[in-house]
């Protein structure tokens, strides 16, 4: 496996991963918590917040990759304070694809949450709590588990994004091999030169399989969550 | 409103009779003016399509539809000539342009061997160093000066140079390799060493009409290396090859 990619592609595909990793796992607390609020929670500014979580999809990825610039690098309004109080910046790190990654993808994992957590029959979580479970506890063990396929739906569309990100990525973190020179921009770099056509084949071929591979494994999981939902 | 979804309905309909330009992004500042006082003088249109060198390639090769290119990179041109897809009578050199080490507006200017000093723990941002032609004459230039071992692994690549400027710009890079050109248009950086011509290729913007090219592609194009033109361009930092 090793034999055929050169370790630039290597390294971009390990990168890839890592980022597309993190980004899912991080950003699936804050997509609980919106994508609940969204779905069951009455509160002012309801239709700005869902506006908002929205943007990602609608602006071009360029101008998300600006935005975050502005806000998260060395001298952004939020990152120069990160940077003074706590010595951690995004600028330039794996940890700014990663972040652009989730910013780009979270339309995708609170729709998916919020669509869940809405076909949840509310009947059921009254129930658990007339047999006095707390709403903390019946949020755990009754709305979580019959949501979750659309959560892990949520999670694969995620992960997909975030391996499929270029625009904002580049635009936030440039390219840096071993710290933020995924494949997508790998893809790209190989097609400014000459000749990269079969560079450029092999890395879309191993995202091709990279992504399949998480679309099954999604369906399989998925497959398993619904049957110990039916009680079988 | 039926104006409108006509207009939607017949996207293709309002092509115009003009020349199409394909160039590569950085000739927009002095490009532009050049096309719109001969637009303005003989009444043909000039439609210009600006976008990095391979992308444009590429889509001559995929069938578009240009009558001229000019491109920032020799090799690119190499490669659409292979193809045959320009005419090669009319290849000609139109410009140049030189490298340059730009640091945040006001930066003062320093000696280039003072480089891996000055930059500290500092970025230095360069447009793509294996792919952007930018890049190319950029490491090459390091390369032969005995820089590009020390500050290699600070070098922060990007698809094009002027977003490698722009990093400069906003602080995020200590210093940034780009065009003389490319400076000149952007004041929230100061030049602060020039590279030494004879440390990389020379830097040229090759021009051609395609093989489907009509006369007033090649008048305009005759028209880029009238003297009008050249002042423009010698005015926005390009040089004469």
């Amino acid at each position: 496996m090793t034999d055929w990619l050169t370790p630039g592609e290597w390294m971009a595909l390990t990168l890839s991963l890592k980022v597309a990793f993190w980004a899912t796992l991080t950003s699936l607390p804050f997509g609980l918590l919106v994508g609940h609020a969204l779905a069951r929670w009455a509160f002012w500014g309801k239709g700005l917040l869902n506006g908002l979580v929205l943007l990602p999809l609608i602006l071009p990825p360029v101008v998300t990759g600006y935005l975050l610039l502005v806000t998260f690098g060395r001298n952004g309004a939020v990152g120069a304070w990160l940077y003074q109080t706590t010595g951690f910046t995004f600028a330039f790190q794996w940890t700014g694809a990663a972040l652009a990654a989730a910013v780009m993808a979270f339309p995708l994992l609170v729709r998916a949450i919020r669509l869940s957590i809405e076909a949840v029959d509310t009947r059921l979580e009254q129930a658990a709590g007339t047999l006095g479970a707390s709403p903390g506890w019946v949020w755990l063990t009754v709305t979580l588990p019959l949501a979750l396929p659309g959560v892990l739906a949520g999670m694969v569309l995620t992960f997909a994004k975030a391996m499929g990100e270029f625009g904002a990525t580049i635009t936030f973190v440039a390219s840096i091999p071993g710290q933020t020179q995924t494949v997508p921009t790998a893809i790209y770099e190989a097609l400014q030169v000459p000749g990269g056509e079969p560079a450029a084949l092999r890395l879309v071929i191993l995202s091709v399989v990279v992504a399949m591979g998480a679309v099954f494994a999604s369906e399989w999981l998925a497959r398993g969550v619904a049957r110990r939902v039916r009680g079988e | 409103m039926r104006a409108l979804i006509l207009a939607l309905l017949l996207p293709f309909s309002a092509v115009a009779e003009g020349v199409t330009v394909f160039a590569a992004a950085s000739l927009k500042t002095a490009l532009d003016p050049v096309a719109r006082a001969w637009a303005a003088e003989t009444g043909h249109e000039v439609l210009i399509s600006y976008g990095g060198t391979a992308t444009l390639a590429r889509q001559i090769e995929a069938g578009a539809p240009a009558d001229i290119f000019i491109a920032a990179s020799v090799d690119w041109m190499d490669h659409v000539q292979g193809a045959g897809l320009i005419n090669v009578a009319s290849r000609r050199d139109l410009w140049g342009n030189q490298l340059v080490l730009v640091g945040q507006a006001g930066a003062e200017s320093f000696d280039l061997g003072d480089l891996p000093g000055q930059l500290g723990e500092g970025k230095l941002s360069m447009a793509f160093v294996e792919a952007v032609p930018a890049g190319q004459y950029g490491k090459a230039a390091l390369e032969k000066l005995g820089l590009w071992g020390a500050v290699a692994g600070q070098v922060v690549q990007s698809e094009n140079v002027r977003v490698a400027m722009s990093f400069v710009a906003r602080g995020e890079a200590a210093f940034g390799v780009v065009y003389a050109s490319d400076a000149l248009a952007e004041p929230g950086v100061t030049v602060v060493a020039a590279f030494p011509p004879d440390s990389h290729a020379q830097i040229l913007y090759p021009a051609a009409l395609t093989v489907t090219a009509g006369p007033e592609a090649a008048a305009f194009l005759a028209a880029l290396e009238a003297p009008a033109a050249d002042k423009v361009f010698l005015a926005n930092g390009f040089s004469l090859p």
